[in-house]
């Protein structure tokens, strides 16, 4: 039996084993690379996904718990190339180095800021825990994220 | 000349879009259909005799298309001397070395034939610390060492020594001697610490024409090219090399590792082979930041002039000398730096064990030699009863000052630094209050660091178009270097717009000789070997210029994309115009660039063993932190970081508060979290993430940041690198802050809770190294190139 899910809108099935984890599908099989197989424990948030609107690492979610869920991964987040404000900010200030805990982050980040649009400095730090970073510190990271969440247009 | 202060700008980088939106293709990424996958056979001891390998069995296993050994791959390869086999050749001499790859359809199928080689072994006594390896009698793990080929002379060496680099200036002897001088001794111990790039280490390899195509995540496109050739005993002009976007470095890909495994199944297997580290293999196998043990002694005067210095530096190895070899150079310019001395000796030794070798990571030795010296430089002025800004404002390194080579410092730098650090001190509130209960201590340390030169050649195209293409072997690992600080170079000196200069990919086919990406010195070397590509373009340009706008080529300039007549805007042509006639009337105009290091002298016979005698460009850093310790966990808290950070210029100030903000996380997971130990069986206990202590965003505090710019370089616009300095001084400020926070001797690093609530109760057990003599001429091999002690 195949299973079905809906990845970025689109359905798709797979015949991989159900104990096979989502990373390994989205990756190797639809050729959607921009989540990263970093520790594949769960630690370092660089395969995070949306499934079904909860914020997940997908090294950790076999696809056969996936059956039926709406996936959605790095590359569907710019809807239609333009950037989300979130990317924006952090392409606006720079803070991108190596770049593989990156597409991790904003798919973390999208969902925090979807829950929390004003979060203080401590909450942004605390909602980053799961996302590790090796190249910047983080701090610029945050600080990208706070300019954008206290501009006056972030207000609506 | 164009001014140097166009160059100047936050200029932003051009990958980072695609690498928000998940599309930038990392050499993990370009593992596709049809493309084998390989995995390596490791060895599961640390040491013994291989007396069987048989692959009939794993050669008739579904989808298996080759399997390499030994026999395969039969050359030693090394840096200095030539002692490491691609894979375990009759001896095996460290836990997790390779013996066989295997190439097949799947990474299942390739890691169920690795298991099923059947490997026949007699275990041999192994020496897993370097006090068992320095032990009388004990067992050589390379018995054959004086049968290898020496690539680079100068060196002592001998039994489980792999080699050694001396310096000696001035009669310490005579020094120590004295009457009026205090006689302080120090010892010191580190662990490993991991690079954990989050890009493991990758390769897709294939072999086409005859010759063999490697697309690798790599700092070195030039020494995989040359090492992989070595190995496989081809020539090395049949080795091409590209590097796609590297998913960080660090260091760890300062060196050539899985590609020759690659290459070899792809030649045997005639397909595209993959080889991909796992996460378990890179936290096992990983080319870290070596463990090492220090003894350091001074003799001081109570004045605080420090009249005679002594150390030896162990530093391990592993199974095999690698960067290890090349890195005992570092001793004598970080641990014989920051401060004048009236004679030193040092002795640095890169010693084997039966584990996993190490190798570079950012600022390499030069941070636990920091860390000695700066920690034994508090407890001088302890004994002194001196003020510890005030010792190291007398006596660090100024103007015409001698470094412990001989070499005669420029220019006075970290006094000036010192005093900047003051004012940054005053302009920011300590935050002594947010200790509450807990322990408050404060420290500010200096450090020495260099920019390691060497070759690097550049050729810019320039389009007709009006956009030029810089073509070298320059590859972009995150800190930006090739996405920021050479197109500013280029745009500058052909009056361009940054944005409008293409950065060409590394590729060996393409491009020319270069050491690599790494020791800072991307933008100096390969900025420098682009100037002079963009000089023979800039001739080229205002010849032709000069005969379409009838004005002589000094009286024309560069700028915004057209060629003016000096002081009259307007005047001149677009760029584009004169690359389209110069097309017609002399050829497509291009130039090209080489650099390499000019070379400092040192003063002759100072130094043994060493790769440079003298730094050409050297780098100073200033760290001071606050910390909270509680002492009731052993938690240590970092309150408040501030550095002051020796830049040359800095072209790109944003991107250089990146790279300081990220080098200091990197230190302080090396000085409190990340900790690599290894078992009785020599096998590292960290195999994740879950057991190696990353530092997290709540770990973390903003780096307050002076870039102090106007030090003498000899890099492009006064340039010097500035991402490998910043973690030089993370691991000494910290622990100078914690032992002034304790009042305890802190003498080990990573300050874990455990150890400081051991250094709180007095428990830890004293570091005195029985394999270290307090005699210093017992730490060297008596070769006779010192003949003259």
């Amino acid at each position: 039996m195949p299973i079905t899910l809906i990845v970025n809108g689109e359905e798709r099935a797979t015949q991989a084993a159900p104990m096979t984890p989502l990373l390994d599908v989205l990756r190797e099989e639809f050729f959607l690379t921009g989540a990263k197989a970093v520790c594949r424990e769960g630690f370092c948030g660089a395969c995070t996904v949306h499934a079904d609107g909860i914020a997940r690492m997908s090294c950790l979610m076999p696809v056969g718990l996936a059956q039926g869920c709406a996936i959605t991964t790095v590359e569907a987040i710019a809807a239609d190339g333009v950037l989300s404000p979130l990317q924006q900010a952090l392409e606006d200030h720079d803070v991108v180095q190596c770049g593989m805990c990156f597409p991790g982050m904003v798919m973390s980040l999208t969902k925090f800021l979807e829950q929390n649009a004003h979060p203080s400095r401590d909450e942004m730090k605390t909602a980053l825990a799961g996302n590790i970073c090796r190249c910047t510190g983080y701090e610029r990271i945050i600080d990208a994220v706070l300019a954008l969440t206290n501009a006056p247009q972030a207000a609506e | 000349m164009s001014d140097p202060a166009n160059a100047v700008m936050n200029f932003p980088r051009r990958d980072a879009r695609d690498k928000l939106l998940g599309r930038t293709r990392y050499t993990i990424d370009h593992v596709r259909p049809g493309v084998l996958h390989a995995a390596l056979l490791r060895s599961e001891v640390p040491s013994a005799r291989i007396l069987r390998i048989d692959t009939s069995i794993a050669r008739k296993m579904p989808g298996v298309r080759a399997i390499a050994t030994a026999e395969h791959a039969p050359g030693l390869h090394g840096i200095g001397i030539a002692d490491h086999p691609l894979f375990a050749q009759d001896v095996i001499r460290y836990d997790g070395e390779p013996i066989a790859a295997v190439a097949a359809d799947t990474l299942e199928q390739a890691r169920a034939a690795a298991a099923a080689i059947v490997v026949e072994l007699e275990e041999i006594p192994a020496v897993i610390s370097m006090a068992e390896s320095l032990a009388p009698g004990a067992p050589q793990i390379h018995p054959d060492w004086k049968k290898y080929e020496v690539l680079v002379e100068g060196a002592a060496r001998g039994g489980n020594v792999a080699w050694e680099a001396t310096v000696a200036r001035g009669d310490t002897d005579a020094a120590f001697a004295r009457p009026d001088v205090q006689i302080i001794d120090s010892t010191y111990r580190v662990g490993r610490q991991n690079h954990v790039s989050f890009e493991p280490r990758a390769v897709v390899a294939s072999f086409e024409d005859g010759r063999y195509h490697i697309q690798t995540s790599t700092q070195v496109p030039w020494t995989v090219r040359n090492m992989t050739a070595r190995i496989l005993q081809v020539p090395a002009s049949h080795v091409r090399v590209t590097v796609p976007a590297v998913g960080g470095g660090f260091g760890l890909k300062f060196d050539c590792s899985l590609e020759p495994y690659a290459a070899v199944l792809a030649q045997m297997s005639g397909r595209s082979v993959s080889l991909v580290n796992s996460r378990q293999e890179e936290m096992l196998t990983c080319l870290c930041r070596e463990n090492a043990e220090i003894r350091i002694r001074s003799a001081v005067t109570k004045d605080g002039e420090i009249v005679g210095r002594e150390a030896t530096v162990l530093m391990d190895c592993g199974a095999y000398g690698g960067e290890q070899i090349f890195l005992t150079t570092m001793t004598a310019h970080t641990l014989g730096g920051n401060y004048k001395l009236g004679s030193v000796r040092l002795s640095s030794r890169a010693v084997y064990t039966n584990t996993a070798p190490n190798g570079a990571f950012r600022a390499c030795n030069g941070v636990y030699n920091t860390f000695a010296l700066e920690r034994h430089t508090e407890e001088i002025c302890a004994a002194l009863g001196m003020d510890s800004l005030e010792f190291r404002r007398r006596n660090v390194l100024g103007d015409k000052d001698l470094g412990a080579t001989g070499q005669v410092f420029e220019g006075n730098v970290l006094g000036p630094m010192l005093e900047r650090m003051a004012a940054l001190r005053e302009k920011s509130p300590s935050r002594k209050t947010e200790a509450g209960d807990r322990l408050y201590g404060r420290a500010t340390t200096v450090g020495t660091w260099f920019i390691f030169i060497g070759p690097s050649s550049a050729t810019v195209n320039l389009n007709a178009d009006g956009s030029a293409t810089l073509v070298t072997s320059g590859v972009e690992i995150g800190s930006g270097t090739m996405m920021q600080s050479l197109p500013q170079i280029v745009a500058n000196s052909l009056g361009l717009r940054p944005q409008d200069v293409i950065v060409k990919t590394a590729d060996t086919d393409a491009s020319g000789l270069d050491l690599g990406v790494g020791g800072g010195r991307t933008t100096v070397s390969i900025g420098a070997a682009s100037s002079a590509a963009c000089e023979e373009v800039r001739k080229k340009l205002l010849s032709v210029a000069s005969e379409m706008l009838q004005t002589k080529p000094e009286k024309l300039v560069l700028t915004g994309g057209r060629i003016e007549i000096a002081g009259i805007k307007g005047s001149g042509t677009t760029i584009a115009k004169v690359v389209e006639r110069a097309q017609q009337v002399m050829g497509p105009v291009s130039g090209s660039g080489a650099f390499t290091a000019p070379g400092v002298p040192s003063m002759p016979g100072c130094a043994a063993g060493h790769f440079i005698d003298a730094i050409d460009i050297p780098v100073f850093a200033v760290h001071e932190c606050e910390v909270a310790v509680d002492p009731d966990t052993g938690h240590v808290e970092v309150l408040s970081y501030k550095v002051v950070q020796d830049v040359g210029r800095a072209l790109n100030p944003r991107a250089v508060l990146s790279q300081i903000q990220g080098g200091v996380v990197q230190g302080m997971g090396y000085a409190l979290h990340e900790e690599v130990s290894i078992d009785a069986h020599g096998r590292i206990e960290q195999s994740g993430f879950e057991t190696y202590r990353l530092p997290l965003a709540l770990d973390v505090v903003p780096v307050e940041i002076d870039l102090y710019e106007g030090a003498p370089s000899i890099g492009p616009l006064g340039t010097k690198g500035a991402g490998e300095v910043p973690i030089l001084n993370v691991g000494a400020a910290i622990a100078c802050a914690v032992s002034n926070a304790t009042g305890k001797r802190v003498q080990e690093l990573p300050l874990t809770p455990p150890r400081v609530l051991a250094l709180l109760l007095d428990r830890n057990e004293p570091l005195d190294f029985p394999h270290i003599s307090p005699t210093w001429h017992d730490n060297i091999i008596h070769t006779g190139i010192h003949a003259s002690l």
